[in-house]
């Protein structure tokens, strides 16, 4: 909750150390300062790094990535989890281009998407609410399952030919920006009204923090909960629209080892894996951050089998950092 | 309705036998399915197939006991294969780069039980990151290639007979007996099913947790050690890919097995059932003919199925 709450009578000193103290315990912050360094980094060692296009294309790049990341945040925020998005991906994938080649346009497979992505997402939800199971098993089982309905339904063909109207999402410009871009900002700015403004948005924190209390509180905690799987389901759905566009053609395998990478994202960005603190900018920061990172892999020659070796250690990284941000802000939570 | 579900739950049953009857229902339906099923040999030939999977659910059984989980088994045993496959391609002697990769294997779990207890992070977490961390330290070291010029005794160790008997079954059987005491009739064990109970109530009893979760940890990788040098050997090849996607099974047969999610409950006994209950289905799925896509399904639904009905029945108990 440390994004909103009031500053302690220890915090208002104003001395060095305690704006220090303030920038720390920020979620976000440590996440933001390693991406100035890494930027400021990548731009020294190479003078067409820093470049309106570059940038734009690294964002263009992880923007399927943090739109997941985006909602997946709101999932790890009420302290629950969801590693079944790479799968949905590849699901929503396959129902937007199926119904985009018997019909085109944008609207009908974005519907096709989104609401496959929230049935997908509404039956986590049941499941992990009514069904009263921990979450890591909903969303394992639901990583197969769902790969499993994928190769069922596509009898392992790839989905290609995609008509160019409906790749807009993923192809687009708008006013000279990509629009995976504007998408992306778009649904960051979204969620971060939400989550200071709305009732839902508040409530999210108040189930992650401490959900014993805020049972007692009076709150919604399932639906609080279920709501949350489903908007990753429709999120997924979103950014499959940006995916068949870019990609133009959907395999069997799309979206395999996303579900890591969208966790990766939320928890390097700075909100906590057990729940209750940090926010939107969060996820949109470690997406970008993965972006950079991997983007800087290449540009230094790093094989990209090395991918989930680094993925995996930053995940630790950040993990670590969180653990000990906390012990240094004597914040218990 | 209401009335069914309450004489359900009030029915007073072993889950060992409600777990075997489903073994046998399932046999007789695939030997319906196909007559060559029921015969001895190809029974045999089921158990070359489940004692990976077997190996590891023994240790996760133990983890999940104590209200942990480890993700990263499918990612270490690729990590040892490697280690085995390529020490040995750089010029290590095979009994030693054996050696090595258990080694590995239990650094790896070392590694793991590290994280959670000085950090005091949930497993969960530790071993989502390691699962990344190892499959790609896996494919990295490998550099996506294979190693496959083993001399001809390494075979020994997957695809021996004794009779008729696969060789590995011999380690599985023995590795049941040594968990099933440890776990049975050893205070470490007591310890295990305490710290699952209540882990705030076992500290102030004097149960060292850290030490245990530890011991846990790093001998789950020592199984999956075991696991990979089996695997390894049965399909002769050392690869950056091997054992994907294994975690699932063995979560699976653990839980099929009966240990609760949440910590407390679970026996050795519950969970081998498990493990021969996924390896008929996964065998008679593919003896049925029914396509190898349907399989990933199907293990996902019975792992949500047998969580759900994990929990029915304990509510029931309660």
């Amino acid at each position: 909750m440390s994004e909103t709450r009031a500053p302690t009578p220890t915090e208002r000193g104003g001395a060095g150390g305690e704006s220090v103290r303030r920038f720390l315990a920020r979620p976000a912050a440590p996440a933001l300062a390693f991406l100035a360094v890494l930027l400021v980094a990548f731009t020294l060692a190479n003078d067409r790094f820093l470049t309106a296009s570059n940038l734009e294309s690294i964002v263009d790049s992880v923007a399927v990535l943090g739109i997941i990341a985006l909602a997946v945040n709101q999932v790890i925020l009420c302290a629950e989890i969801d590693i079944s998005t790479g799968s949905m991906l590849g699901l929503c994938a396959i129902a937007a281009g199926a119904v985009s080649l018997s019909t085109g346009g944008i609207l009908l497979p974005l519907l096709a998407g989104v609401a496959v992505g929230a049935l997908a997402g509404a039956i986590n939800g049941a499941l992990v609410t009514l069904g009263r199971i921990p979450a890591i098993i909903v969303t394992l089982g639901m990583l197969y399952a769902l790969r499993g309905v994928i190769l069922l339904v596509t009898g392992g063909t790839w989905i290609t030919g995609v008509p160019e109207p409906t790749r807009f999402l993923g192809t687009g410009k708008v006013l000279g920006i990509s629009v995976p871009v504007l998408i992306l900002f778009g649904l960051f700015l979204v969620m971060e009204l939400v989550n200071r403004h709305s009732t839902w948005g508040r409530n999210v924190f108040a189930v992650g923090g401490n959900r014993v209390a805020a049972r007692f509180a009076g709150l919604p905690v399932n639906r609080v909960r279920f709501v949350a799987f489903t908007l990753v389901g429709v999120f997924v759905g979103i950014a499959s629209m940006i995916y068949l566009g870019r990609a133009g053609s959907v395999q069997t395998n799309t979206g395999v080892g996303l579900e890591l990478q969208a966790v990766a994202a939320v928890v390097i960005g700075g909100t906590s894996i057990s729940g209750g603190r940090g926010s939107s900018l969060a996820a949109l920061t470690g997406a970008v951050l993965i972006g950079v990172i991997l983007n800087g892999l290449i540009l230094m020659g790093v094989p990209g089998i090395w991918q989930d070796a680094v993925l995996g250690g930053l995940i630790l990284l950040a993990v670590t950092t969180d653990v000990l941000r906390r012990r240094l802000v004597g914040d218990k939570a | 309705m209401s009335a069914l579900v309450g004489t359900m739950r009030s029915l007073k049953f072993s889950r060992e036998l409600v777990l075997l009857g489903v073994l046998i229902a399932l046999i007789v339906v695939m030997t319906l399915l196909d007559p060559l099923f029921l015969t001895p040999i190809t029974m045999l030939n089921t158990s070359r197939f489940f004692v990976e999977v077997g190996l590891m659910a023994l240790g996760m059984t133990l983890i999940i006991i104590t209200g942990g989980i480890d993700l990263s088994v499918g990612s270490n045993l690729a990590l040892v294969s490697v280690a085995v496959g390529f020490s040995f391609a750089a010029g290590l002697p095979l009994p030693l780069a054996i050696l090595f990769g258990l080694v590995v294997g239990v650094a790896a779990g070392l590694f793991n039980g590290l994280f959670i207890t000085l950090l005091n992070v949930h497993p969960l977490v530790v071993t989502l990151g390691t699962l990344a961390l190892f499959q790609g330290l896996a494919y990295g070291i490998s550099k996506a290639q294979a190693v496959s010029d083993f001399p001809g005794w390494f075979a020994y160790f997957g695809q021996a007979y004794l009779g008729p008997i696969p060789g590995q079954l011999f380690i599985f059987v023995m590795a049941v007996a040594v968990v099933w005491v440890i776990l049975s009739r050893t205070s470490f064990g007591r310890y295990v099913y305490a710290i699952g109970n209540n882990e705030e109530a076992a500290r102030f009893s004097g149960v060292p947790i850290r030490k245990v979760k530890l011991a846990l940890y790093s001998g789950i990788g020592l199984l999956v050690g075991m696991a990979a040098v089996i695997y390894t050997s049965r399909v002769y090849t050392a690869r950056g890919d091997s054992g994907v996607g294994l975690e699932l099974d063995v979560i699976s047969a653990v839980v099929l097995g009966g240990a609760s999610i949440y910590g407390g409950s679970g026996t050795i006994g519950g969970t081998v059932l498990g493990v021969l209950i996924i390896a008929t289905l996964r065998n008679g799925l593919i003896l049925a003919g029914v396509p190898s896509t349907w399989q990933l399904f199907v293990l996902g639904v019975l792992l949500l199925a047998a969580v759900f009905v994990n929990e029915f029945f304990r509510k029931g108990e309660e």
